[in-house]
């Protein structure tokens, strides 16, 4: 177990750079996970620590060792590939025992270091079975014990559980949350999807184009993002944005018109405050539409999901990118017309420029 | 007849037209198998009805079946074939090419299979055109360069010829192969701790038994039946393939029948021994990566 740093760290593939400098702290213990959406670079992230792509520029430390040309094995790290990649010839216990068996370690050791971790995983009954004849959790979990018997210093998973069908992955998402209790490893978990962000990270890096766009908590994320792009990103369903003009600003508050919401003015409290005229995009997650809020307006419905415990429903207008949705609870129904009364507090509303997409706070 | 009646007759009847039509259907295609089956396997039908026929059988009836299997024929045809020295140097120089082939083809065919530059599309290419250059072309280059270097009539130099003819074809079988093994196994090797040539030597190399026994058999039958490059370059009589001696048996002025055809069948028995034996390896690798 250690500490990962990274020091603007840069990757290009001949003029083309894909990681832009990239700053980050995974302390040690942490189970950190890095989502974007595709080609936002997340993936070459994890294997420039890996090893498996030379790091162009920047500085790269695991445990205060400084690994940024060092060779994949000499890292102190194991990877778990979404591929699961177990050496198909090989039955588990081999795929297993190959790495300590190359590194030299002696068959005593390695027998004990492999049924310790077939006894984790609960592999005991295949452990002369091939990869072709598992399941595909089982091989998952090959592809974990092969990790944990190399004792690493840093777990790196590349999108692990997304060849499972649902109902494995939340299983597997669980089984992976409770190894990272008792390894007490830190490790490094590469997803897009942000409910495995969500629930398994104790640290979340969002990225977009090769940059990290805000790292921290995932709560933190939730709550109080830095951007239009990581507040649209974390949150399932996402935030509704809605476009609007600050049309005032009195006694530290602007108040805000939103067209879409029928002109409604919302008063925001910021400290930065924007200037009157400015365009501006406000964020209000779903379940942020409460009966009581002092805001009021009504949007036009046109479908409802029912969830069952929970239902959404979608409001379309002309010139929507996405449509507004709105978390319903209890027996909340639109009206005949199809148009639905909703209301909600100005405090849990969040400022964004419009123009660079960053933060108003 | 009621009309329910007359609705079941009517089903029954052309039910049984139904099954008239498949069963019509199945004969059919079978009879063109078999025809075809037939059609292929006329010369070696015919290669073993005259192996067993005596000189005045062959003179009166060539196209008729054998009164009696007369064994004489492959008694003259062993003793005088020197048959046991003959099929052990085709053994000895078709395994020796296979094993060369299979370990330079392989080891060559991983950079150019990973490696994405010129240099190797371009080796690639050369193998390609290895492939389709006709074999009558190399003959004059072959003979002159081994006579330069002292591998006429050796051991030795029949296999190395044989090696550099045969070496783009298992380049461009293992090539294609490779390229399709994810490289995510190498790269969880390199995890592993594993340096290039263990990689290669206990991840790549076990994954192309299918395609190595694939890869082998097409050798073994080019090699073992290949008459051109023994006859230019071997002369010693101690050193000649099955193939060779069975060619002794065609004159200059004639073809002694009782002793060509059954030394032409004992050649080939050990290749279809061979064959029998890597089937089930073969259309392994003949369908290999058809399925995930």
């Amino acid at each position: 177990m250690a500490e990962l740093a990274l020091k603007n760290a840069i990757k290009r593939y001949g003029a083309t750079q894909v990681v832009h400098g990239v700053d980050l702290q995974v302390d040690d213990g942490d189970f950190c996970v890095f989502v974007g959406p595709s080609g936002c670079g997340k993936s070459t992230l994890l294997r420039m620590i890996a090893g498996l792509e030379e790091t162009s520029d920047g500085r790269m430390t695991i445990g205060g060792r400084d690994v940024t040309h060092a060779d994949p094995a000499k890292r102190g790290v194991a990877m778990v590939f979404q591929t699961y990649a177990l050496y198909p010839h090989m039955t588990v216990r081999e795929n297993m025992s190959f790495g300590l068996k190359i590194g030299g370690t002696e068959k005593s050791e390695i027998k004990r270091k492999v049924d310790a971790a077939a006894q984790i995983l609960k592999l005991d009954d295949y452990m002369d079975r091939k990869p072709k004849a598992l399941s595909g959790g089982q091989r998952q979990r090959v592809a974990i014990g092969r990790a944990i018997v190399r004792q690493p210093d840093v777990f790196l998973f590349d999108e692990p559980l997304s060849n499972l069908d649902a109902e494995l992955r939340v299983e597997m998402r669980v089984e992976i949350a409770k190894l990272h209790k008792q390894l007490g490893a830190t490790m490094i978990y590469v997803t897009h999807d942000q409910v495995e962000a969500m629930t398994m990270a104790d640290k979340i890096v969002v990225l977009r184009d090769g940059r990290i766009e805000q790292a921290g908590v995932p709560v933190k994320l939730y709550e109080d993002p830095d951007n239009l792009f990581v507040a649209g990103f974390i949150g399932s369903p996402r935030m509704n944005f809605f476009a609007g003009t600050v049309a005032r600003v009195e006694a530290g508050i602007a108040h805000v018109t939103l067209p879409r919401l029928g002109g409604v003015e919302v008063p925001v409290s910021v400290s930065d405050l924007p200037a009157a005229g400015q365009a501006v995009k406000l964020g209000l997650r779903p379940e942020h539409f409460e009966p009581g809020g002092a805001i009021q307006t009504e949007l036009a419905i046109d479908v409802i999901e029912n969830l069952g415990g929970v239902s959404y429903a979608y409001s379309s207008a002309e010139g929507d990118e996405h449509p507004v949705i709105v978390e319903l609870r209890g027996k909340t129904r639109p009206g005949e017309s199809g148009a639905l009364s909703v209301a909600f507090d100005p405090s849990s509303v969040l400022l964004f420029d419009s123009e660079t997409g960053q933060r108003i706070r | 007849m009621s009309l329910s009646e007359t609705a079941t007759a009517h089903s029954a009847t052309s039910l049984d037209w139904d099954l008239i039509r498949r069963r019509g259907k199945s004969v059919f295609a079978h009879g063109i198998v078999l025809g075809l089956v037939g059609v292929m396997l006329l010369p070696l039908i015919y290669m073993v009805m005259m192996s067993f026929k005596t000189s005045t059988e062959i003179a009166q009836d060539p196209l008729g079946l054998p009164n009696t299997l007369y064994w004489g024929n492959y008694m003259e045809a062993l003793a005088s074939m020197g048959y046991v020295r003959s099929v052990i140097n085709s053994m000895g120089i078709t395994v020796s090419v296979i094993l060369v082939v299979v370990f330079a083809g392989a080891m060559a065919a991983y950079p150019l299979a990973r490696l994405e530059n010129r240099i190797s599309r371009v080796i690639v290419m050369v193998m390609a055109l290895g492939l389709a250059t006709p074999n009558f072309v190399t003959i004059t280059p072959i003979y002159v360069i081994f006579r330069d270097l002292g591998l006429l009539d050796s051991y030795l130099g029949i296999v190395l010829a044989f090696a550099a003819l045969k070496l783009p074809l298992a380049v461009f079988f293992y090539t294609s192969f490779i390229a399709a093994i994810p490289i995510e196994l190498e790269e969880a090797a390199r995890l592993d701790n594993c340096n290039n040539w263990q990689v290669f030597w206990h991840v790549i190399r076990p994954l192309l038994a299918p395609v190595t026994a694939t890869l082998s058999l097409f050798v073994m039958i080019m090699v073992w039946n290949d008459f051109i490059y023994p006859l230019l370059l071997l002369t010693d009589k101690d050193k000649l393939t099955v193939m060779i001696a069975v060619y002794k048996f065609v004159g200059n002025t004639g073809i002694d029948p009782t002793k060509l055809f059954p030394a032409a069948v004992l050649g080939s028995i050990p290749l279809l021994i061979m064959f029998a034996v890597f089937q089930r390896k073969i259309m392994a690798g003949a369908t290999a990566g058809a399925v995930k």
